[in-house]
């Protein structure tokens, strides 16, 4: 019975055996490095390419059209073409990454489209340069555009990070440790890595949302 | 100062706020330009600033880049307490008078205050200091005393006057037409002048 649905003591028993080995601890620990890695170079290009499409003409052109097939690709479809281009070890984070920056992007966009045009008239009048229009108007404006992108973006490359480790798995990873259990039919184990991810993606998106939303805003 | 427009039109779309509009504005402290809603006066104060252009015309005795304009909106930051939108507007080496504009305003101790705590007539005046805090030559103040009690009014009047910059202001109110040096009634839209001082 505990092949095709394990009893929660079992998964229980192989979480605790799994948590006194090094492996375990290193697995979880390089995961989250290449998620983080991937979503802090998904957040860079994203924001650096809504600035571009929303500012300049010939940026629309060329990347929006891009950006918008991008985030219509299957994820499945990336983990392979990478494989082509990239080592595996650092497939996970190029996938992470490419999850995140249609995400970014898009909310940038919407944010930047919806700046207040009469802020943005009070800084010309008021001879506001480039630098101090970003700072004062621009990004506090984008804050909550920027904020909510990231959270939503964060759950996915997390979810599409440990499936590219599933798929092409590197020497230490969750996603190597989750095809091995389900090639030696521990499924026990298989769930135990599953408790870990979900605890982790809920864990990090708890710390995230306190780091965008300080106090205040949250009401408290 | 003396303004003067030649020949001015603007069209937005299919309504024509000025038609070949000329007129001579001496501006002398505090100016007023008074007039039913709607007859131009912001387009013209606009243009003035150098936020519109004309579709032909010419205007002459005005730099608009050495101008400075209160809106119609406060237009406050939100995310900006009352001290930093005076700040925001000056240079480094004057962010020592902020507590001056704030005095300037009335709002004594309110520098931390932000937008959303002000009362109406509160963001009135600070948009008004912060107009006044930007420095520059003539002053274009689209309807100034909106919302503020005229006990204020009149002080804010006095203080705009002691900057001794040309001051250009719109306003409906006779008790802030009363304390003006010339009145302007215009009329329109097209833009036409009434009657000049």
């Amino acid at each position: 019975m505990d092949l095709l649905l394990p009893s929660p003591m079992a998964v229980a028993a192989s979480l605790w055996k799994l948590a006194g080995t090094p492996q375990f601890w290193l697995s979880a620990l390089f995961t989250l490095g290449r998620v983080c890695q991937g979503v802090l170079g998904g957040v860079a290009l994203g924001s650096a390419l809504a600035l571009l499409t929303h500012f300049t003409v010939w940026g629309e052109r060329i990347f929006a059209p891009a950006i918008r097939v991008m985030r219509a690709t299957p994820v499945v479809s990336f983990i392979l073409l990478v494989y082509l281009w990239v080592d595996r070890a650092t497939i996970p984070a190029v996938v992470a990454g490419l999850m995140v920056l249609p995400i970014l992007w898009g909310n940038l966009t919407v944010g930047l489209e919806s700046v207040d045009r009469q802020l943005l008239e009070l800084a010309r009048a008021y001879r506001f340069g480039r630098w101090k229009t970003l700072r004062l108007i621009y990004l506090p404006s984008l804050r909550t555009h920027f904020a909510s992108g990231l959270l939503n973006a964060f759950g996915l490359a997390w979810k599409s990070g440990v499936a590219a480790e599933v798929i092409c798995p590197p020497a230490l990873a969750i996603g190597s440790r989750i095809q091995q259990a389900k090639v030696a039919l521990e499924t026990p184990e298989l769930f135990a890595w599953t408790l870990v991810i979900v605890a982790l993606s809920l864990g990090l998106e708890g710390i995230l949302r306190r780091v965008v939303h300080p106090r205040e805003e949250r009401g408290q | 100062m003396k303004i003067v427009l030649q020949d001015v039109t603007m069209v937005y779309g299919q309504r024509k706020v000025l038609d070949g509009c000329s007129l001579t504005l001496e501006v002398e402290g505090l100016t007023a330009l008074t007039g039913p809603s709607g007859c131009g006066k912001t387009t013209l104060l606009r243009l003035l600033a150098g936020l519109e252009r004309p579709q032909g015309g010419t205007v002459r005795g005005i730099v608009p880049e050495e101008s400075a304009i209160l809106f119609q909106e406060n237009r406050l930051l939100p995310w900006r307490s009352a001290g930093q939108q005076i700040r925001d507007v000056l240079p480094r080496s004057r962010w020592g008078e902020v507590e001056e504009w704030l005095r300037f305003a009335g709002l004594e101790g309110e520098g931390d205050t932000r937008p959303a705590s002000l009362s109406g007539g509160m963001a009135r005046r600070l948009a008004l200091a912060r107009c006044a805090a930007l420095g520059g030559g003539l002053m274009l103040l689209d309807e100034p005393f909106a919302g503020v009690d005229e006990q204020r009014a009149a002080r804010l009047m006095q203080r705009l006057e002691e900057l001794g910059r040309p001051v250009l202001l719109i306003s409906h109110e006779p008790s802030v037409l009363e304390r003006c040096r010339r009145v302007y009634r215009l009329e329109g839209p097209p833009l036409r002048l009434v009657s000049a001082p």
